[in-house]
């Protein structure tokens, strides 16, 4: 019996995982969520923005992330659209310019926002460390136009808006390296203030630069994005895949703990 | 001419941007300005490499009938797909976009998301606490998941509601990774970041010319 | 159209899945699908985002007398074109010349800013907290924390540092300094969990409410 459990098929663990996602999904389970501290800093930053300020916003995340870094988007989008303040957003990563444009146009019907007005949207050019000097100087000598083709002179809310001296904060969300690039280079060099919102995998990386208020506040995954949600009052997928996330995490759980009393009697047993 | 001048082009432009990030004379200013915006302009050519290695990967496989060779023509498929439609209309094309939408984005997520079944199927075949390290790094990732997700929260106060930490999943993870986390990826950073610049300074000096790969 | 969208999608997605009961053509099929789908988007994007704006736009600008400013730029264009010898056997070394370049920009840009953002700053941050010890305002269990993460800076460090032999009062150091280390994977391992998770919950999502969804659309 012992041998057997230590020895499941891996599909059989495949099936529970899949029915741990399924079930809780299907019963619209919602449990409440405490707000960690790393990412109420960052809503109280740009909650304290007053109108008319601008934040740059990165999406630096492809398809391989966007279930959670998207809902952290949306939230901080609403957020800002309804305390009017202009959104200049960009992307470094090659594959997620058509969802970040995809993303703001849903959320700027949703919230009446103007292109041009409320916001703009860059779009995407190689070399991320060039990228980043180079708006550092001047943004005009990187995007010298938006991503439809607009030219930055002929968009209102660029109008006064130079280089990074004009932006309050940049929030990177980012799948891969780049908000360290956005620290090392944008941050020293210009002095922009930085947050985050990055996927899981990368959340514990970021702990060092919180402590050392290079990075004003952080999203960590999915939990960040819920803690968002929940923050700006606007309950979305980050919210729901939290709440399934629980059933899926209680099964890896006891899954570990389960292998681990299986392992220990039968090394009792051997011995 | 095919080594020494790469490794001088390297020297000058390593030098150059070191001394006119600390000078702020407006002509350092200025030749700080033509670099990053020089390199700037290089950068999308840098994918030519990529794709031509890709195509003679590929093609390679083709010609010598290698496993699963006629696999490579879908690439091809998918690839001269994307470039007939995207290269003259532009990315904003609906079809393009279409294609972007319903078989990149999906494609892409679904891949990763295999290792969520992965990761539960090793976490229950491997993740054994059979050292002190083992242990501690078991403990942690259990104290890190329940903290994770609201269910940890319920779990954890139903356990330690007769002690004085009851309402602490959160914080308990939120101390893991704000203390001990901290320390340890600390360190990593500053590590490679000293690791990062002493091979930068060889680089620069040509101590370092593993990038020129190898011929003469 | 969007209903066709939704079950292309939805084939693709099982397709990967069926990975999971053993490796097969559906799975290969794919695979091999999203590898050419994704280089060819981005072409298509480094085309129109990178090359078009950055070095066709500013020489286009010149030669139509608007700016002659371009022609600066015909510089490292020609650079970048080098790239393309890769073409050609005999003239693969001459791509050594751009990526000369951009290594040579990258270690120079790097130094200062390395030092400045992860060096400086994480000492500071280090060290920080004893200042405010000696002023008093930490709570004993901050202080435990601050001195915890000194030890743990210190012993990490140590364990990647070869320089010397691991005996002594430095094996120990660098024991505790794994200790350290296996805490920071493990929350890694436990965030990690929480991220792949999530990528699959998306897709059951999706496959729940907008594929089937759309079969119960249709009739």
């Amino acid at each position: 019996m012992l041998t057997k459990l230590v020895s499941m098929d891996r599909r059989i663990v495949f099936i529970l995982v899949a029915l741990a996602v399924i079930v809780p999904m299907l019963l619209h389970v919602s449990l409440p969520v405490s707000t960690s501290e790393p990412t109420q800093k960052l809503y109280d930053f740009v909650e304290a923005l007053p109108a008319g300020s601008t934040i740059m916003l990165a999406f630096d995340y492809g398809p391989s992330s966007f279930p959670e870094l998207s809902p952290m988007a949306k939230a901080l989008l609403k957020q800002c659209f309804d305390k009017d303040i202009g959104v200049i957003a960009i992307t470094l990563v090659v594959d997620g310019t058509t969802l970040a444009s995809t993303l703001l146009e849903e959320v700027a019907e949703e919230k009446d926002a103007v292109n041009g007005e409320d916001f703009v949207f860059l779009g995407f050019r190689p070399g991320a460390t060039q990228v980043i000097l180079g708006m550092g100087t001047e943004i005009k000598s990187v995007f010298e136009t938006d991503y439809y083709g607009k030219k930055l002179d002929e968009i209102p809310m660029m109008k006064n808006i130079t280089n990074y001296d004009q932006i309050d904060i940049l929030v990177d969300l980012a799948s891969s390296n780049t908000t360290e690039a956005w620290i090392i280079y944008a941050n020293v060099q210009y002095n922009l203030k930085i947050a985050a919102g990055v996927t899981g995998v990368m959340v514990s990386q970021m702990f060092p630069y919180l402590q050392t208020g290079q990075l004003k506040g952080l999203m960590s995954g999915i939990l960040g994005a819920a803690e968002y949600e929940d923050l700006v009052g606007v309950p979305g997928k980050g919210k729901q895949y939290i709440n399934v996330n629980s059933f899926v995490h209680l099964l890896i759980v006891l899954l570990v703990v389960i292998g681990n009393i299986a392992y220990f009697i039968q090394r009792e047993r051997e011995e | 001419m095919k080594r020494l001048v790469p490794l001088v082009l390297c020297f000058i432009f390593g030098i150059v941007m070191i001394i006119t990030q600390f000078s702020p004379h407006p002509y350092s200013k200025r030749v700080y300005e033509e670099v990053v915006s020089g390199a700037l302009i290089i950068s999308p050519f840098a994918l030519v490499l990529a794709t031509i290695t890709l195509i003679q990967t590929h093609a390679t496989r083709i010609r010598r009938r290698a496993d699963h060779w006629p696999y490579s023509y879908i690439v091809f498929a998918g690839l001269i797909t994307m470039v007939i439609i995207g290269v003259p209309l532009g990315p904003k094309d609906p079809v393009f976009e279409w294609l972007y939408n319903n078989v990149q984005v999906p494609m892409d997520a679904t891949m990763f998301s295999l290792l969520a079944f992965f990761i539960a199927s090793a976490a229950y075949r491997a993740f054994r606490a059979r050292t002190t390290e083992a242990t501690l790094l078991l403990v942690t990732a259990l104290i890190v998941m329940l903290g994770n997700v609201p269910v940890g929260d319920l779990i954890w106060n139903t356990i330690m509601s007769w002690t004085p930490w009851a309402d602490q999943a959160s914080a308990a993870r939120e101390w893991v990774l704000d203390n001990p986390n901290l320390s340890a990826r600390r360190g990593i950073i500053l590590g490679v970041s000293l690791g990062v610049i002493s091979q930068s300074v060889r680089i620069i000096l040509g101590i370092e010319r593993s990038y020129l790969g190898g011929g003469d | 159209m969007e209903v066709f969208g939704i079950w292309v999608a939805a084939f693709l997605t099982l397709c990967i899945y069926s990975f999971l009961y053993r490796d097969n053509p559906l799975y290969r099929f794919a695979e091999h699908l999203f590898v050419g789908i994704s280089v060819g988007y981005g072409i298509v994007l480094s085309i129109h985002e990178g090359f078009i704006p950055l070095a066709w736009n500013p020489i286009w600008a010149s030669l139509t007398g608007e700016s002659l400013a371009g022609l600066w730029k015909l510089i490292p264009i020609a650079f970048g074109l080098l790239f393309f010898a890769r073409l050609s056997p005999r003239h693969t070394w001459l791509i050594r010349y751009p990526i000369a370049i951009l290594i040579g920009f990258g270690a120079g840009i790097a130094i200062p800013n390395m030092l400045r953002a992860n060096i400086f700053e994480q000492t500071r941050g280090t060290v920080a907290p004893f200042g405010a010890i000696y002023a008093g305002t930490l709570t004993p269990w901050e202080i435990f924390g601050a001195i915890l993460m000194v030890v743990g800076v210190v012993c990490t460090l140590t364990y990647f540092y070869f320089s010397v032999e691991h005996r002594g009062p430095v094996k120990w150091l660098s024991k505790i300094g794994i200790c350290f280390l296996m805490i920071g994977f493990g929350s890694a391992f436990g965030n990690t969990v929480m991220g792949r998770v999530t990528l699959l919950i998306q897709r059951v999502d999706f496959l729940l409410i907008d594929w089937l969804g759309s079969i119960g659309a249709l009739f």
